[in-house]
């Protein structure tokens, strides 16, 4: 597997390349894309249609947002990526893990970036600048273990049931208003009379307490509680070598169905 | 399975492919529980077993869809088996589709990093071959632009380039050679030699005896998913040539329907004791048998012709026929010992200047190493001291 280090480098920058390959802004675009969704989002949830008044409403929805693109362009990307990249899958025998892996790395470099512009601007507005920030990478590496595991699951899944990639991306809508990037589930009156929805949103949705540790972080300057913390990181574990397992067991017959 | 640098082995290989590969089962079929419907699979391997050692220099033949091209598959280890066992000692380097696996926006140098990445080469051992590798392509210049304006011997050059100077311990080469011209081909085949001098292993699937020929010691020929050959090359290529022979009818008419006149109606090859065959031996003996009928009152001129596959006319003869009473002649020309080197040839015939009415195919298998067509029997020897 060491010996493969340098071809996942390789094909890191050949996905990074091969999007934008010959357009004027280039690699920029990877950054222009979330940048104007999160601006959108920001004008319409934050002033158009506001549900909660919640202080710096803008930053709060930022760092949901973020989490949440990177999940969303993830798990999409690594859908095709296997089919994308058939005509290796089928020449060469190589860890097929690479592939997947290195678009997600690519939409972790895309993460860590927004995120080098969002968290200064969040600690300045929000005066979070505590020891609490320690732990910000810790969760930001959790998050990536997290969304491998999901996209080598599906990026192994798809060639073998085609349907994978559109039922992913049909999910995904509903999934992205269930997730609390826009609102704080625990503030919302019919929550507030009904409290199992509030447990609901932020526990059974696995991607919930991710966002909410960033929050924490970020926004509220705090360490995120203990439960949250320890759920992110049995989460992450879980579904990484979940995902480990799921493509080793079903990788065999790919260069045939690619 | 403990196997040494440059071992290849199949043992009781067993593979089939569902027909419609292509039509993945969808969740609608998964949820109502359908079964991938559709034909029975079709067999691809059907127990294939072989033992290649280092150094060996191995062509598998075959017609299409005899199990060739999965044979070469599984041993790259891209497709699993359903029984028994393949493996390959060391690093094996493949060339199986052209072109595949180059990025195509990406230039040339560029895809060789990453096809030497592929083949689990880091950065420092790649830069070190860099240079060796374009200049061996000869693309000059075109390294640096995208390889999607390249043409198909342009990509032969790279992926041969490529493929020979990952120092494989097996190679595994599917009908690329022959794109590329003669004189790269005679190169990758002098670069083949001195990597097999070395020790690496060739295993080499190609629908062209020719190149077998020129490189390969052992042929191993597959019919139907299964091995129905294995020895040395001259006796494989005659085995494969009658395995051929059999889907070749006995002379192709080139005449067009409805004329009238003289024409050969049948033409035949037979061998020394006379049964008719598709395949001679250099140096055997060979008659060209014919039917020829005629209404015409003038006796007719038959031309026979050896061509070469590309066209070029090696030898032609005419004989003044005499018809007999029914208006028909059986003339046939008698070779006593083929002047010719290993290789497919035709046999034309026609009555009349520039009428050609029948072409037939034969192979010729020679143990000769010249190349050419005509063997014309020489030998090389030292004048030195004679004087």
């Amino acid at each position: 597997m060491l010996r493969y280090r340098y071809l996942f480098s390789q094909l890191v920058r050949r996905e990074l390349r091969r999007k934008y390959k010959g357009s004027s802004l280039g690699v920029l675009w990877y950054l222009v894309n979330p940048l104007v969704l999160m601006g959108a989002y920001t004008l319409m949830f934050g002033h158009v249609f506001r549900l909660q008044t919640i202080p710096d409403f803008p930053i709060f929805l930022m760092i949901g947002l973020v989490a949440w693109t990177f999940f969303q362009q993830s798990l999409l990307s690594a859908a095709e990526s296997l089919i994308d990249q058939g005509a290796l899958v089928r020449k060469v025998r190589f860890p097929r893990q690479t592939i997947p892996a290195s678009t997600v790395t690519v939409q972790l470099v895309t993460f860590t970036l927004i995120l080098l512009l969002l968290a200064p601007l969040a600690i300045a507005i929000r005066g979070t600048l505590a020891p609490a920030l320690l732990l910000l990478p810790v969760i930001v590496a959790l998050l990536f273990c997290f969304v491998l595991g999901c996209a080598l699951i599906v990026a192994v899944l798809h060639p073998y049931f085609r349907d994978t990639a559109p039922i992913l991306t049909a999910a995904l809508l509903p999934w992205f208003f269930l997730t609390p990037i826009f609102f704080q589930p625990g503030s919302i009156p019919f929550v507030e009379r009904h409290r199992w929805v509030g447990t609901l949103l932020g526990w059974v949705n696995p991607i919930a307490p991710f966002i909410e540790c960033l929050r924490s972080i970020l926004f509220y300057g705090n360490v995120p509680d203990w439960g949250r913390l320890l759920y992110v990181f049995v989460g992450a574990a879980v579904l990484l070598i979940a995902g480990g397992a799921v493509f080793r067991r079903m990788e065999r017959e790919l260069a045939v169905v690619v | 399975m403990r196997l040494a640098s440059g071992e290849v082995v199949l043992e009781d290989a067993t593979r089939s492919f569902r027909v419609r590969a292509d039509q993945a089962r969808t969740l609608k079929g998964l949820v109502l529980g359908k079964r991938a419907g559709g034909p029975a699979p079709v067999p691809a391997l059907q127990g294939v077993s072989l033992r290649i050692g280092p150094g060996e220099t191995v062509g598998i033949v075959g017609r299409n869809g005899a199990g060739k091209t999965s044979t070469l598959r599984v041993l790259a280890g891209i497709i699993p088996l359903e029984s028994g066992q393949a493996g390959c000692g060391g690093r094996v380097v493949s060339l199986l589709e052209l072109a595949a696996g180059f990025s195509r926006d990406f230039s040339g140098r560029e895809n060789i990093y990453l096809q030497g990445a592929l083949h689990g080469l880091g950065r420092d051992e790649l830069e070190a071959r860099l240079q060796e590798i374009i200049a061996f392509s000869e693309l000059g210049e075109f390294i640096d632009i995208p390889v999607k304006t390249y043409s198909s011997g342009m990509f032969v050059r790279l992926g041969f380039a490529i493929a020979a100077h990952l120092d494989a311990d097996v190679l595994l080469i599917d009908e690329v050679l022959a794109v590329g011209d003669e004189g790269f081909q005679r190169k990758c085949l002098q670069r083949i030699s001195e990597q097999i001098a070395a020790g690496t292993t060739l295993v080499l699937v190609s629908h062209d005896p020719a190149a077998i020929e020129r490189v390969c010691r052992r042929v191993i020929v597959l019919d139907a998913g299964r091995v129905v050959f294995d020895g040395p090359t001259a006796e494989g290529l005659l085995h494969y040539h009658q395995l051929m022979g059999t889907e070749r009818g006995g002379g192709l008419s080139l005449r067009p329907e409805g004329r009238s006149g003289i024409e050969v109606t049948d033409v035949e090859l037979r061998d020394g004791e006379g049964r008719q065959s598709a395949v001679f031996r250099a140096g055997a003996a060979m008659t060209v048998a014919s039917t020829i009928r005629g209404t015409s009152a003038l006796d007719p001129r038959l031309r026979l012709e050896l061509r070469a596959m590309d066209g070029t006319t090696l030898f032609s003869s005419v004989h003044d026929v005499e018809l007999g009473p029914e208006g028909t002649a059986q003339p046939a020309f008698e070779i006593a010992e083929l002047a010719l080197l290993g290789g497919d040839y035709d046999v034309v015939l026609g009555t009349g200047e520039r009428a050609l009415d029948r072409t037939l195919r034969f192979a010729v298998v020679s143990d000769s190493d010249a190349g050419g067509f005509i063997d014309l029997r020489g030998r090389w020897r030292s004048l030195e001291g004679v004087k």
